[in-house]
């Protein structure tokens, strides 16, 4: 990792050169690692739950980020397997299987079907994939309320599960919270090594150009079909850990509204960007939550509201905040002359995600 | 190389520390009252207690949603203004009413809940809505916290006060209304034929369970059937079937009510003018039989257990006069329009108040004991004759209905088929 930094503002050199050292990064890691070790024992049970919800939501914004934001290919089904994940996960608890099963079979079935999907689907070109997921909650729903023996029908299913075993000391709450927790950063690690390595290289060539990949000995196809495949596999993980948190699920968890709040909390966040999962995954639920407090019956004017200055301001997303922040210090720090230098600008990952939410942006459109 | 792991290690146990300075709030809240030796719940003190509702504040039934927050809202805002309620233990308390949206999304009803108990809510009442309740409810009984006089006419939360010792519906339900009428057709004592169009879910099934259990061992026929699903946008062929019985009675169990108006036309269509059953929810007749021109119908049905303060009948009724300047006065920022669920909502403030004067300990167990021990309370805003009575169980506090008939303008008691 290279940087250029040609700023002249010396503090600022001096903190992005501290902020160089292996060592300070470690060291912030370990921070961050022990605030989410520690939060649950220092915060309310409804806070608990929320921070639990945020990681379950952030794995779902992942999954579509791979789908979206790296692939860029455009999927509305996200709440779609999502709710296959939790259903199936439902069904294993209700019948007694062993949670690591449960577990497996959550991520696997929605990824099985998601393969299914994309073997058709990657092989059209264009807004295909947004068109066909669009018709997953369609689709989904009134299967959910049909199959009522599977599925508890419009009533949905009612689970209790993960309780907190005798021997760890923790309230059920907590101990949801670190199971939830270590499959958040098993899964959100297994993505950077994904998206950082061959796979993620080539995918990222198909979405920048099939002609490109395709010279390259890159099937475009196969790696549409396999970004797709691990996306729904991201949902229905976090399929599994939503019903970990909520204990329960029914046909409104598939419903489209879900699928777009999942893709608006994935815009916000930062697409192609791994930190802006997570972010995503804050935003999904502590937004609703904050726009209730402020006044209950126009939560969702508030909602909107904060969508829309957060577009406008920061169109990349949060992660382009500091990006954002630092170009706004450089054109104050230096005179207008050097605005050319300024637009070079540091060649680290705040570029490639530029880049990349350009390029859903124009996907998008 | 040491010289940082040093720094790291200082870090992380500073950090540590830091964390594991404060250990976690053992909970409880409130509570500061001292009623007597025991502790009181959370969301009680001497001068007050505090409810929660979570219900559908946006999205397609926000108009019933706001109506549950509105009615006891109304009520309750009426007796904190003479000074509050004399509880059963002595004390004089306000009501206090918090509402959270759920837009009728289950897990935002669990996530609602889960706040309101660390806003330190004392209750969860007249919630609204079928799978948000059901959510709710494993969480409310596991955590002993009431779930009371929820707005939702099915019959799973009345069902089995032993399984659910904290959970309670309140108005009738479907299966209650589809049994009223079922046996106003059985007492006709003639050979009637029914053609039956249900939603395809727990709705749909219940009122048709209903009239089957009316009409058992009677004349009346069942004939013909047909289902749709609730996000179906046309019903016309399922009506078209149906009409094709030229059966006497169209009993439409119908949630939706484009859908109740596009099968009143489509009947006309066709040339089959049966009596007609609405349910009550989809029975308006400015939004249902206006647009369906239901005149055209030799008798068009629903039930009733509240009185509409919008029809002149009761422009003199002290009750009606009395809600219609409490929800001006009081609710009118949450909602000007008036659904039933209004004067639910209202008369559950009359049923929470009769539960408070024999509640005589500031607890959740002894507010459950309280509230199930309501007998024939004359609520204001409830038909003469309709009573809310929680000593019943397996039924909800409102069980009785009035079968009723459109008459060309509004709604009256039927005189019989």
């Amino acid at each position: 990792m290279t940087t250029t930094q040609t700023s002249p503002a010396p503090a600022r050199a001096r903190l992005s050169e501290w902020w160089q050292r292996r060592w300070v990064r470690i060291a912030a890691v370990v921070l961050v690692a022990l605030i989410a070790l520690g939060a649950p024992l220092n915060l309310t049970q409804y806070a608990v739950y929320q921070v639990t919800m945020m990681a379950a939501f952030a794995v779902a914004v992942l999954g579509l980020n791979i789908i979206m934001g790296y692939g860029g290919q455009v999927s509305l089904g996200q709440a779609a397997f999502l709710g296959l994940g939790a259903y199936v996960s439902a069904y294993g608890v209700t019948h007694g299987w062993n949670i690591v099963l449960v577990f497996v079979a959550a991520c696997l079935v929605p990824a099985v079907v998601g393969w299914l999907i994309a073997l058709a689907a990657a092989r059209l070109r264009g807004l295909a994939i947004a068109m066909v997921t669009i018709t997953l909650p369609i689709v989904g729903i009134p299967l959910a309320r049909r199959f009522d023996e599977v599925t508890g029908g419009s009533g949905g299913l009612t689970v209790s599960f993960m309780q907190a075993p005798e021997w760890t000391g923790l309230a059920t709450d907590q101990w949801r919270y670190y199971v939830v927790l270590a499959v958040t950063v098993a899964f959100f690690l297994l993505a950077r090594n994904f998206l950082r390595g061959r796979m993620g290289r080539a995918l990222a060539i198909v979405r920048d150009n099939e002609s490109v990949a395709l010279a390259m000995g890159v099937s475009p196809y196969r790696y549409k079909v396999l970004a797709f495949t691990v996306s729904a596999l991201y949902g229905g993980c976090a399929g599994f850990l939503y019903l970990v948190g909520v204990q329960y699920v029914s046909p409104e968890t598939l419903s489209f509204a879900t699928s777009i709040n999942i893709l608006a909390a994935m815009v916000i966040g930062g697409s192609a960007s791994i930190l802006g999962s997570l972010l995503g995954g804050v935003y999904y639920v502590l937004v609703p939550f904050v726009a209730g407090q402020v006044n209950p019956s126009r939560a969702a004017m508030y909602s909107g509201i904060i969508l829309l200055v957060i577009l406008f301001v920061l169109p990349g997303g949060l992660t382009s905040l500091p990006r954002a922040l630092r170009r706004l210090r450089r054109r104050r720090d230096d005179g207008p002359g050097t605005r050319s230098t300024a637009a070079a600008g540091p060649a680290d990952d705040g570029g490639t995600q530029a880049e990349a939410s350009s390029q859903t942006e124009r996907q998008q459109r | 190389m040491r010289q940082h792991a040093v720094r790291i290690l200082a870090i992380a146990g500073a950090a540590t520390l830091a964390l594991s300075a404060c250990g976690r709030d053992s909970g409880g809240g409130g509570g500061d009252g001292d009623g007597g030796e025991v502790e009181a719940s959370p969301g009680i003190t001497d001068e007050e207690i505090t409810f929660g509702i979570t219900t559908p504040l946006s999205g397609p039934t926000a108009g019933p949603g706001t109506c549950t927050v509105a009615g006891v809202t109304a009520y309750m805002e009426r007796r904190n203004e003479e000074g509050g309620i004399e509880f059963g233990d002595g004390q004089t308390r306000t009501v206090q009413i918090r509402s959270y949206d759920d837009a009728y999304d289950p897990s935002r009803a669990v996530s609602n809940f889960r706040q309101m108990i660390n806003d330190g809510v004392f209750g969860d009442i007249l919630s609204l809505g079928t799978p948000t309740n059901l959510a709710v409810m494993p969480l409310a009984n596991e955590q002993e916290v009431p779930q009371v006089f929820l707005t939702t006419g099915a019959s799973q939360f009345s069902e089995d006060p032993e399984a659910n010792p904290y959970t309670m519906g309140l108005v009738p339900t479907y299966k209650g209304e589809g049994e009223a009428f079922g046996a106003l057709l059985a007492e006709a004592g003639e050979p009637i034929t029914v053609a039956v169009l249900a939603q395809n879910d727990d709705f749909g099934e219940d009122y048709v369970e209903g009239l089957e259990a009316g009409i058992d061992g009677s004349d009346v026929e069942i004939v013909a059937r047909a289902t749709y699903e609730p996000a179906d946008t046309s019903i016309d062929a399922q009506v078209t079937d149906l009409a094709d019985s030229d059966a006497d009675v169209f009993f439409n169990a119908n949630s939706q009510h484009n859908l109740a108006v596009q099968s009143l036309l489509q009947a006309q269509q066709l040339g089959w003018t049966p009596r007609v059953f609405l349910p009550s929810n989809t029975s308006s007749v400015s939004d249902v039989l206006e647009p369906g021109s239901a005149d055209a119908f030799p008798g068009v049905y629903t039930t009733q257990s509240a009185k509409d303060p919008n029809d002149p009948e009761f422009a003199d009724d002290e009750e009606v006069v009395q809600f219609q300047e409490d929800m001006e006065q009081y609710a009118s920022n949450i909602t000007t329009t008036f659904v039933p669920h209004c004067a639910w909502s209202y008369a559950a403030g009359a049923a929470l108040e009769d539960a408070f004067t024999r509640m005589e300990q500031p607890t959740r167990e002894s507010f459950m004991e309280a509230v199930r021990s309501i007998e024939d309370l004359d609520a204001p805003m409830l038909l003469d004759g309709v009573t809310i009575n929680t000593t019943e169980p397996g039924v909800p506090p409102i069980s009785d209905v009035e079968v009723t008939e459109f008459n060309g303008e509004k709604y009256e008691i039927t005189d019989g088929y």
